[in-house]
């Protein structure tokens, strides 16, 4: 069966985390991704590393690894004017465009919506930026770390005697570029029906904004602070992460759960003793409650607990590392990593996709090496001929 | 139910599409529960804002999907759709008998998303699992933390908005799918698969550590990805900022500003607005090796700036230095933020049992289609009669035999979720 995006190409004008991340989940269901990158230096992310015994190498970034699977790769200067001119002439072959420069960027680059429009009124063109394309701050400058902070997550994670804390890796521009997918593919939904195309926006900071929990629509509806503090591992004592024997575990009970909790932990005492009897006793008791429960991991693996938890239908989980990862027997049953090889990086295996698409069976194909697919972009695509190559690359375009 | 199933349909919701929510009784959203409303008043189950919030743009009708005629009827409404999205247990659709091949007997290009926390197969799908527990599964909460303290949970139920918006995003792609080629298909969404993307890097990392022949000691690896808010090439921080006299006690210092800064230039434009020209030159941070050898210090003076001015005015005038800065925002300041308030992300909704309010807009933002909240979040059961009368065509006696029946209903049982 055929991938459900095989027949749509997208061009690539993103680097780094959020564009790369949308890009990437456009390719695995079988988008055509041309990702555009600058001549001899590439996306940021080749310089960022992780690498293999710690040396730079811009083909071995386990960043760039991870984010460009499955697109072809093509240098292209886009701040000169020939090479503005070749990102339309591809934006003229393709359904969408993703973007990830503040406002004032597109207009110095010439390269806004209605730029593309010209040469392709069907295009979508996604940008995806910390704040949008309007507002105030729409040309403030971002990175993972104060995304994270404008979009109401940071302050409330962490210790409240400390610091607010941000989740590790990128999650403000994974969320950005997650979201940015589905709005891209909303907008090329509406593009074939109507033969309209139109700019898809997603700003990291709404997209957080809008996924605050019980938080933000509490406080906008009751206006009361009174949940709004860092609870760092414990929201409840029954919602939060224990140490155990050989690393940790996390619970997440809700009332209709605490049966099978108790199950799991052996602990339907608590069921006559009035701390702990209803869940507004236990709410009125969390410390005494939360007590108990680090009694009871202080004796188990993560392992125990986990199979604990399958056999009652707890709501308990190992906080598990990368190799506890790896070596998961459930991921591994379902085939979920993918050995991907690259000829620089060797032999590894990467997160499969995200969701599974029976009409799509996924194979990852690794990421492009700088310049790699230039010929296929510009002769067998754009239609010049090879020794023009010779003369972009002389010219510093390609 | 919840807020991963939820979160997901709301995108597609605030895009137009006619969502309804299915509800019953003994099997209704668990968000209705969490009002926090004391009494509770009456019509509680109308008033949590954590499900008005999730539900917006949607209908409701209640059907016992346990009984023979809520199911039956759930089978006629899926015949009327193009998409199912449930995020049960993994085995509880088999059980209603509300399967893939249920559906599509019924529907044969139905497209129908699957959410459950471990996936629909493999040995442990019969496990149960929340959002938390998700970023635990995943991986995100081992590599998440204060330097050299343990795992640290996220503010939120981290794995369901992610999944909500994998599955948002793969019912587009199977709509795409489906117009090509006339197929409906059945999309599986493993919550806690869908997450380990977003930190693909620390695996490939880990792989790339033992591939090394580096001693493969998990816990001490472990424990050196959990930077804080540190990062392994920029030198950043969370900084304390003055709290304006209005904003309480301000023994509660509790402002902060984010500032990350990478280039020669970004730190040079920093040491421009904080007053220090002299630190360009100083052996200590002139190069970006020794700022991170010396990132403590660094940190010290920045904190010693920020204490004076408050979070916005700290971020505004590094901004305008064009150095990456941003108030750690508080929901209240969220809310009241100018630059949300300029972009209209803010919008009041009216509903007939909650009231009127403030909630967030629509996150994907269309420059020729733009959308609205356009409709408040269903009441429990509020479009049950004109959803049967009008989308499937029964008669208002065979609508108040339902009811009768306790195949719909007016209210749902509170134990449930108590």
């Amino acid at each position: 069966m055929a991938a459900p995006l095989e027949h749509l190409r997208i061009l690539d004008l993103t680097s780094g985390v959020a564009g790369p991340r949308c890009t990437q989940l456009l390719a695995m269901y079988g988008a055509d991704v041309i990702k555009v990158e600058r001549p001899g230096v590439g996306d940021e992310s080749r310089g960022h590393g992780p690498f293999p015994g710690g040396v730079p190498h811009r083909e071995r970034s386990a960043l760039f690894l991870l984010l460009n699977t499955g697109k072809r790769g093509a240098t292209l200067d886009v701040t000169t004017p020939t090479g503005r001119d070749l990102a339309l002439r591809i934006a003229g072959r393709c359904d969408a465009v993703v973007l990830d420069q503040r406002p004032s960027e597109l207009a110095r680059l010439r390269l806004t919506h209605d730029d593309f429009a010209a040469v392709n009124p069907r295009i979508v063109t996604t940008s995806v930026t910390a704040f949008g394309q309007s507002g105030p701050h729409a040309d403030w400058r971002a990175t993972n770390l104060t995304a994270f902070a404008s979009g109401g997550q940071h302050y409330l994670t962490g210790d409240a005697d400390r610091e607010p804390l941000q989740n590790g890796g990128y999650q403000a521009l994974h969320q950005a570029g997650t979201w940015a997918f589905g709005a891209t593919l909303a907008a090329i939904w509406d593009a074939r029906r109507t033969g309209a195309g139109q700019q898809a926006e997603v700003a990291a900071q709404e997209v957080m904004a809008s996924i605050l929990e019980i938080y933000l629509p509490d406080f906008a509806y009751r206006k009361a602070e009174t949940l709004l503090t860092r609870r760092g591992n414990m929201a409840t004592a029954a919602v939060g992460i224990y140490p155990v024997l050989d690393g940790h575990i996390g619970i997440h009970a809700m009332p209709k759960n605490w049966p099978q909790l108790m199950d799991a932990l052996d602990m339907h005492w608590m069921d006559d003793d009035e701390r702990f009897r209803d869940n507004r006793a236990r709410l009125r008791n969390d410390d005494e409650l939360m007590a108990q429960f680090y009694i009871w991991t202080a004796g188990v693996t993560k392992t125990e607990a986990y199979a604990l938890a399958g056999k009652h239908r707890a709501p308990i989980s190992p906080v598990n590392t990368m190799a506890d990862l790896l070596a998961s027997p459930h991921l591994n049953a379902r085939g979920f990593f993918q050995e991907v090889d690259h000829p620089h990086a060797g032999t590894m295996r990467y997160p499969g996709p995200p969701a599974r698409m029976p009409a799509s069976p996924p194979q990852l194909r690794r990421a492009p090496l700088l310049g790699e697919h230039n010929r296929e972009v510009y002769v067998d695509l754009l239609g010049f001929v090879r020794r023009d190559l010779a003369l972009l690359s002389v010219a510093g375009v390609i | 139910m919840v807020w991963a199933g939820p979160s997901g349909t709301r995108l597609l919701a605030d895009m137009g599409a006619e969502v309804i929510k299915v509800e019953s009784a003994r099997s209704w959203d668990m968000l209705r529960s969490l009002h926090f409303l004391s009494g509770p008043p009456e019509g509680w189950y109308d008033k949590a804002a954590y499900f008005n919030h999730n539900n917006r743009n949607k209908y409701g009708i209640t059907l016992d999907l346990q009984t023979g005629r809520g199911r039956e009827l759930a089978l006629r409404l899926a015949a009327i759709s193009d998409v199912v999205v449930e995020n049960y247990r993994a085995d509880v659709i088999a059980k209603l008998r509300l399967d893939y091949d249920d559906l599509r007997a019924v529907k044969p290009d139905i497209i129908l998303v699957s959410m459950p926390s471990h996936g629909k197969s493999g040995p442990e799908s019969h496990h149960v699992a929340y959002g938390t527990n998700v970023e635990q599964l995943a991986g995100l909460a081992s590599i998440s933390g204060y330097p050299g303290m343990g795992p640290h949970k996220s503010s939120i139920a981290y794995g369901d908005p992610n999944a909500g918006a994998i599955a948002a995003a793969a019912t587009l792609a199977a709509l795409l799918h489906r117009e090509r080629t006339s197929e409906g298909q059945h999309v599986e969404v493993a919550q806690w698969e869908a997450l380990v993307g977003n930190i693909g890097e620390f695996v490939l990392a880990w792989q790339m550590h033992v591939g090394d022949g580096s001693s493969p000691d998990i816990d001490g690896w472990s424990e050196a990805q959990r930077i804080g808010n540190r990062h392994g090439t920029r030198v950043q921080g969370v900084y304390p900022c003055a709290t304006p006299t209005d904003q309480g006690d301000a023994g509660m210092r509790d402002d902060w500003v984010a500032i990350s800064v990478g280039s020669d230039a970004e730190f040079a434009a920093l040491c421009g607005v904080i007053g220090s020209p002299e630190l360009i030159r100083d052996a200590r941070f002139a190069d970006v090796v020794s700022r991170h050898h010396h990132h403590d210090k660094l940190d010290a003076i920045v904190g010693e700036w920020t204490m004076s001015r408050s979070q916005d005015d700290a971020a505004s005038e590094l901004q305008a230095a064009g150095v990456p800065a941003s108030p750690v925002l508080r929901i209240p300041r969220l809310m009241e933020d100018e630059h949300l308030r300029a972009r209209g992300f803010w919008e009041t909704v009216a509903h007939a049992a909650a009231g009127e309010w403030d909630m967030e807009g629509p996150v994907w933002r269309m420059s020729r289609t733009p959308a609205h909240v356009r409709l408040p979040a269903p009441r429990f059961g509020e479009h049950t009669e004109c959803i049967l009368r009008d989308l499937l065509g029964l008669s208002d006696e065979e609508i108040a035999a339902l009811e009768a029946e306790g195949v719909t209903a007016r209210e749902p049982r509170a134990e449930v979720h108590a």
